[in-house]
């Protein structure tokens, strides 16, 4: 279906594709993806590394062409009117982007004018953001004397100084400690309040969870999922186990494929000294997991079902775990609660 | 009008990024120096004794020589800076704004342009001490003859940054071709001392004629074929290399 230029959706494409050349051979890093993102919302793009996430990021912020599909941002086509979305975003790249070279005023001044702000106004705006993101007592250094906090603090400045309608940020919060994370997490909240859509990627799950109004899942180029945190898990609810089976770790991945393999059974995964599985049916697939222990006379130190993560949606359209797909969980991840059943 | 006040602030960016780091500043007046301190004593001896190279106007031969070795050191620089703001994202974050790309190029060598003439000044002022004559018309288009030299150095100079995009590449490629652009444009000594073969290669050579035009132009014999073919050709290949600059900054990814 085409989109068409008048809809008020801060981001909508259809059937974007991109392919990059690696030693001769064509390899798609984004193959056919359709978002719709409304206007006034955090929307976090949760994937593992190299799922396609930082190539959307960049055809989005005309910094890359698209191969196929199409793109409008804040209402303008990314193709055709390329200077008219840059006007109307605000981007945070990975690498950062602060000019380390020049004072964390000088970047913020430089991206006012160029965003077409008058000299006045421009300096207004700087000490606004100065004062908003506590940047005061250095903003006159030269940005290669700040810490990653403070560098990640200008940056994002940079990012709305000229009032965007749609900010990008491509994981944003990677490396840094918990208490900027948080920082930076109420200040985009702020920023949702006084009506910014933000569009970031994470391959925090925890992020994506606490963070993002809706959120997509992307794996090799395609969304597997999407929806609101909670719509997603509530989706996926009582379709996961939690067993501790009383064996030494050596022997868990043996009988985490015994299991895998059983009725009822989607996926499953050790972790720790337990083995999460993803599963049809709660009750038949714990009746038979039972049976089967029970027939091998391996005891059970508990059991639980599950209230599923974001992680438990990805293990079920995948196959894999976010964690095993090379996705670290934030610090501070949140560990799911589990229902206690009596084993 | 958006454009002429996008280079204006990008070439602020880029001038105060110098100046902070005054160490350039020393060095590209350093170089010069020790050529007419060390080098042009040599030359002196050897004159007289040689066809061409009369005694009394060493430094006359010299100078122009000294100069664009200048401007074209001033402008291979920009390509490692290049490098450096590709990796830290500035140049992607530049890219998101309206900025015109070839504003976003044109700080660069403008800064470039001005970190070759206002030592090139000093030269000249210290050549003249130890005899050097000086036409002023002439070394007036002199100069903006070996300003467009360091453009297209300049420019040159950052689309190979961002193609090449790791710095060990680029100082290969950069000196891989040093030796024999300025050895083949008879910085040192005039091409037309050599033998035939080496004046042939020297025609080959965009740089030649730029040098060629800045003897020329310091003997304030301005209207002569060589004076015109040096612009034309200088002219030309700056515009080229800032058409290659710009498309590179196009397309700039890390």
């Amino acid at each position: 279906m085409p989109v068409t230029d008048s809809l008020p959706d801060a981001v909508r494409t259809s059937g974007l594709r991109k392919a990059f050349r690696v030693r001769n051979q064509a390899v798609e890093a984004v193959s056919g993806i359709d978002l719709t993102v409304a206007a006034g919302q955090i929307f976090g793009f949760l994937g593992p590394n190299g799922a396609g996430k930082t190539t959307t990021l960049r055809i989005l912020t005309t910094l890359l062409p698209a191969d196929a599909g199409e793109a409008f941002v804040a209402g303008a086509d990314v193709r055709r009117r390329p200077q008219q979305v840059r006007r109307r975003i605000g981007y945070v790249g990975q690498l950062g982007g602060a000019d380390a070279s020049a004072a964390g005023r000088e970047n913020l001044l430089l991206e006012g004018r160029l965003h077409g702000m008058g000299a006045g106004e421009t300096a207004r705006r700087a000490d606004e953001l100065i004062e908003a993101f506590d940047l005061g007592a250095f903003a006159d250094r030269t940005a290669r004397s700040y810490s990653g906090g403070q560098r990640r603090r200008l940056e994002v400045a940079l990012g709305i100084m000229h009032h965007p309608q749609v900010l990008f940020l491509d994981e944003p919060t990677t490396g840094l400690d918990p208490q900027n994370r948080a920082n930076l997490w109420d200040q985009l909240r702020e920023l949702r309040r006084t009506g910014t859509t933000i569009f970031l990627t994470t391959h925090y799950l925890d992020e994506a969870d606490q963070l993002s109004d809706r959120l997509a899942i992307i794996d090799h180029g395609r969304v597997i999922a999407e929806g609101t945190p909670a719509g997603l898990k509530r989706r996926y609810s009582g379709d996961t186990i939690d067993i501790t089976p009383s064996l030494p770790p050596g022997r868990l991945p043996a009988l985490e494929r015994d299991l895998a393999s059983g009725p009822f059974v989607r996926a499953a995964r050790t972790s720790g000294d337990s083995i999460r599985l993803s599963v049809t049916d709660a009750t038949q697939a714990m009746a038979a997991v039972f049976s089967l222990l029970a027939g091998r006379g391996i005891g059970i130190r508990a059991a639980s079902l599950a209230q599923p993560s974001l992680d438990d949606v990805f293990l079920r359209e995948t196959g894999r775990s976010l964690r095993d797909a090379g996705a670290p969980a934030g610090p501070g991840t949140a560990t799911p609660t589990g229902e206690k059943v009596p084993a | 009008m958006t454009f002429a006040l996008h280079t204006s602030l990008f070439f602020r960016r880029k001038l105060l990024e110098t100046l902070r780091q005054p160490v350039w500043i020393v060095t590209g007046l350093s170089t010069p120096l020790l050529y007419l301190a060390l080098f042009e004593p040599l030359l002196r001896s050897v004159a007289g004794r040689t066809a061409g190279l009369p005694p009394g106007e060493v430094l006359d031969v010299f100078v122009p020589g000294i100069l664009a070795l200048m401007a074209f050191g001033a402008g291979m620089g920009a390509g490692w800076v290049v490098i450096w703001e590709l990796d830290s994202g500035v140049i992607e974050r530049l890219r998101v704004t309206p900025a015109s790309r070839l504003a976003l190029l044109l700080g660069t060598v403008l800064r470039d342009v001005v970190m070759f003439a206002v030592p090139a000044v000093v030269v000249i002022a210290i050549a003249i001490g130890f005899g050097f004559h000086a036409h002023w018309g002439g070394l007036a288009l002199m100069l903006l003859l070996l300003a467009a030299l360091t453009a297209s150095c300049s420019a040159s100079s950052s689309a190979l940054g961002i193609s090449l995009k790791q710095i060990g590449s680029l100082a290969a490629v950069v000196t891989g071709v040093q030796l024999p652009l300025t050895l083949l444009s008879g910085i040192l000594l005039p091409l037309s001392l050599g033998p035939g073969w080496l004046q042939v290669l020297g025609h080959l050579n965009p740089m030649y004629y730029a040098v060629e035009a800045a003897r020329d132009l310091t003997a304030g014999t301005i209207t002569t074929a060589t004076v015109g073919i040096g612009f034309l050709v200088t002219a030309a290949a700056a515009a080229l290399a800032l058409c290659w600059g710009t498309r590179s900054y196009h397309q700039a990814m890390v």
